[in-house]
């Protein structure tokens, strides 16, 4: 007889992780499947020559309150997870190299003309005041800001309990408001000059969406994660941490299997009862946790009568968040050789995040960001060298045009023009010295996560679209009262931290469930 | 100062309606959408390949070409295009026994776009699968391979514009699908191939190689002979080994140049010493995996009193078994001799795909194989494919698809 689970994890990327650990520690027979042979989703690894690389972001901020350490070091805490973190003390540089034509440019330290070079500092009044330095008049508007969404956070925990209401109440409006408007909005109302609006909104590709279509309070709290309390990295890379959770989860008496593709669910009396693995394997359970994309679910796993109707629906109305294209680079000079002195430089063509939006539709569009690794972890390679990663997104169907013969050289083609809009815009030498490069376009991210465009974004966080809506409406929108999404199609769009959130929330909602039942 | 008391707070109640609403007046059919992304990466990495055998073709004594089309039949209709360098990996059963093995393609990357792929194969001493494909494969037999896969290629932005190949025996293979993407256009740089074989009678490829090196100026062959007297019977030959003296004859004397090495691991031996004298950055030195790893004991740093004959203990999904194997062998080969497929790529060490976890007992790894990611030593992870056990193991590895 096949086996019986409480509940089926399909998917061992961040979210899927989350759960399958948050179930597994309530003692619910869990069984974790995940198509690739490794934990993580984009949480990952892989070596090349004596480097070793993050196919993502390495940087982790999780939406923590302003008293705690960090969303992300809390949930590796309550499971107890081996994983080491280093600190990062500062937040970016953006750089915005002068256009023909432009006014009011300067040359900075890399002797670079530009409109913009702004290198913020980690803490709210840090920050401050760097930016008033840069763009004076705009010192109150920054710490209001920053004061406002240190009283978000506190009005955010009378949402999730009730008796914390009094106290906060004169706060809610203030919170109404920022979930209902946009970054570009909000800062005007707080008299914010543009120029500086346009630094304080240079995280804006960490969420996908400009400021013309991102809520207020989402950016919020992202930014009070990134300035207050600065980041964290994991020592090992993100495998680290996805092997983590992996041995959370055994540890607990899970079972993960890896190489174990979902090909089918199985339904019965209108819903999930089990899955076919591999498409020769039926294992059975109660409760299922989704961190595949509902596209693909729906598409590849359910037969058309199944699917509930909101659910197409669902997926008509919503717009595919952003693709990204990243180079990862192996260098045989150190930083110092290098002439890097940052962990992460936004390079724009334009300081304004609509224009940003506007220009990264495709490729070519002169964004870059780029990382350097070293910066935190200066042993992450071997003496003498060091490891970039080159950053830039796109928007919908990039590809449309290359054929498989010709992808190669277009790969080729897109990665040049990313290292030379950094060379350019720092005034440094890059190509002489890549010892080992891998280059990930939309198709790598579709063969790996099998998202639209290979998108890690989920669904674009457009205004009617927003994080605090899809929070309250989570319930209804999922497809089945046996089966829960969670990763970044979710809630909270993308990131790592929001992913590891909405595994752990999805977790938590079949425990609860099970409870009822009297398990 | 400035607030945001001028935004209006009531908006937010609309919000939640609205979202519903939008989804309410959306369209209730499955999207449809162009996403060549999704085509893109389903054409380059299919799960499988099904194939068969339209042509063989003889290439002296245990050694040969095989032509392979798509078999329509068994759902292949198109071949995956590759870069030049790359391997395939091929599934077999041998006795009821599944076994994997990496062959790097032969033919041009525009020959996949024309439906064929070629393997050349030559009989491994002692070789299990080299021999029963040998034997075996003939026209219209169906085989069974992975995606092209590896990552030994040219890369214009890390290469050198010129390139010195060196290739011993049938690490030709590679470079000449290379060398015929360059003549057809596909690749661009210039190539210089030094080849080392015994005597001019058994050189592989050779015409193949004439005729591309005469139809593009931008590759170059020498055969280096190491028969005593063999390079007189060859024009243009040069005689003995591939050394640093020779390696500097035909490289650039005041241009940078890449050297990509393909061969037997002793060549690999003889060749990296001779490497070192030329100071190369080690940006320009590109090896191409040689395969499987045989005979641990013989490596100098392999523990002293390891048993002969060990015990693995091995879960793959719900399935636990226990087997008996030699010490001497990978865990990947003492699971698939006893009749247990375990997934494999390279075998080589290097692309990871048998990704495992060692959950007690000691291994042994071979350290130029050791291409495990920082955490995988933290967390006991292993390559099974390199991986030799020194004591009884207890593993568990992902289910081959």
């Amino acid at each position: 007889m096949s086996k019986q689970y409480d509940v089926i994890v399909i998917g061992a990327g961040n979210g899927g992780l989350a759960a399958a650990a948050t179930c597994a520690r309530a003692g619910l027979s869990t069984l974790l499947l995940e198509r690739h042979n490794i934990p993580g989703g984009s949480a990952s690894s892989f070596v090349r020559g004596r480097f070793e690389f993050e196919p993502s972001l390495h940087e982790l901020a999780g939406v923590g309150s302003p008293d705690k350490s960090g969303q992300i070091e809390d949930m590796f805490g309550r499971f107890e997870a081996n994983v080491e973190f280093c600190q990062h003390d500062s937040t970016f540089r953006l750089v915005v190299p002068a256009k023909e034509g432009d006014t009011d440019t300067f040359v900075n330290e890399n002797g670079v003309e530009v409109v913009v070079d702004a290198r913020m500092p980690v803490g709210f009044e840090a920050f401050a005041r760097k930016l008033d330095e840069l763009v004076p008049g705009s010192y109150e508007s920054c710490k209001e800001a920053f004061r406002l969404s240190d009283r978000m956070f506190k009005a955010f925990d009378c949402l999730e309990d009730l008796s914390k209401l009094p106290g906060s109440l004169k706060d809610v409006p203030n919170l109404l408001r920022m979930i209902s408007h946009t970054m570009k909005d909000s800062l005007d109302a707080l008299g914010m000059p543009k120029k500086a609006q346009d630094i304080f909104n240079t995280y804006w590709c960490y969420l996908g969406s400009p400021a013309s279509q991102l809520d207020f309070l989402y950016y919020l709290a992202m930014v009070h994660s990134y300035i207050k309390d600065g980041t964290g990295i994991p020592k090992l890379r993100s495998h680290e941490m996805s092997l983590g959770i992996d041995e959370v989860i055994r540890r607990h008496g899970g079972d993960i299997w890896y190489n174990s593709e979902v090909t089918k669910v199985i339904v019965k009396d209108g819903k999930p009862a089990g899955v076919v693995i591999n498409g020769n394997k039926e294992v059975y359970a109660k409760y299922f946790v989704c961190n595949s994309y509902p596209y693909a679910v729906f598409k590849d796993l359910f037969d058309a009568k199944d699917i509930p109707e909101k659910q197409l629906k669902m997926l008509n109305a919503r717009k595919t968040a952003c693709s990204l294209t990243t180079v990862y680079l192996g260098m045989n000079k150190t930083k110092e050789e290098l002439g890097i002195k940052d962990y992460s430089v936004f390079i724009a063509p334009d300081s304004d995040s609509d224009k940003q939006y506007e220009a990264a539709q495709n490729f070519g569009s002169g964004f870059c960001i780029i990382n350097c690794l070293n910066e935190i972890i200066p042993d992450c390679t071997p003496e003498g060298t060091s490891q970039l990663f080159l950053t830039t997104m796109t928007f919908g169907d990039v590809m449309k045009d290359v054929k498989p013969e010709d992808y190669k050289k277009f790969k080729t083609e897109v990665a040049r023009d990313m290292i030379e809009t950094c060379e350019k815009a720092l005034n440094i030498s890059i190509m002489p010295y890549i010892e080992e490069i891998e280059i990930a376009l939309p198709p790598t991210f579709a063969r790996y996560l099998n998202t639209p465009f290979g998108t890690p974004y989920g669904y674009m966080l457009e205004k009617w679209d927003s994080m605090i809506p899809r929070t309250v409406q989570y319930l209804q929108d999922q497809p089945f009262d046996n089966f829960f999404f969670c990763g970044a199609s979710q809630e909270r769009g993308d990131g790592y931290g929001c992913a590891y959130y909405t595994g752990e929330k999805a977790g938590g909602l079949v425990v609860n469930a099970m409870k009822k039942e009297g398990k | 100062m400035a607030d945001l008391k001028t935004l209006k707070a009531r908006e937010f109640l609309s919000m939640l309606p609205d979202r519903q609403e939008r989804f309410n007046s959306a369209k209730a059919e499955f999207p449809t959408f162009s996403d060549n992304a999704a085509v893109l990466a389903r054409a380059l990495h299919p799960k499988r390949q099904y194939l068969k055998v339209a042509e063989v073709i003889e290439r002296g004594e245990d050694c040969k070409s095989f032509v392979l089309v798509p078999d329509a039949d068994k759902g292949t209709t198109a071949l995956a295009y590759f870069g030049a360098g790359k391997y395939l990996t091929v599934f077999e059963t041998i006795e009821n026994m599944p076994v994997t093995r990496a062959y790097s393609i032969s033919s041009s990357p525009k020959d996949a776009l024309n439906g064929k792929y070629v393997l050349t194969i030559k009989l491994v001493e002692g070789g299990l699968v080299s021999r029963y494909i040998l034997d075996t494969w003939t026209v219209g037999t169906s085989v069974e391979v992975s995606a092209p896969s590896g990552n030994f290629e040219y890369q214009p932005l890390r290469d050198a514009k010129k390139v010195i190949c060196l290739a011993g025996g049938s690490g030709i293979t590679p470079f000449l699908s290379m060398a015929n993407a360059v003549a057809d256009g596909d690749e661009d740089f210039e190539m210089t191939l030094l080849y080392g074989s015994r005597n001019a009678d058994v050189i592989l490829f050779r015409e193949e190689l004439d005729a591309v090196a005469a139809a593009c100026d931008k590759v170059k062959i020498v055969h280096v002979l190491s028969d005593k007297g063999a390079s007189k019977k060859l024009k243009g030959s040069e005689s003995g080994f591939i050394t640093a003296e020779l390696i500097k004859k035909y490289a650039p004397a005041d241009e940078e140049y890449s050297v990509f090495l393909c061969g037997p691991q002793q060549m690999y031996e003889f060749v990296d010493k001779e490497l070192e004298k030329l100071n190369l950055p080690k940006k320009f030195i590109r090896h191409e995996m040689f395969g499987e790893f045989h005979n641990p004991s013989t490596q100098a740093d392999y523990p002293a009193g390891v048993p002969e004959t060990v015990k693995i203990t091995v879960t793959i999904q719900d399935e636990t078994t226990t087997v008996e194997g030699s010490s001497n062998d990978s865990v990947m080969q003492i699971l698939e001799k006893n009749g247990i497929s375990v997934p494999a790529r390279c075998r080589s060490g290097e692309c990871g795909f048998c990704h495992s976890h060692l959950l007690s007992g000691e291994i042994y790894v071979p350290a130029h194989l050791d291409y495990r990611r920082l955490a995988d030593y933290k967390f006991g992870c292993i390559h099974p494919c390199c991986s030799f056990p020194l004591t009884d193991l207890v593993i568990n590895v992902p289910v081959a698809k």
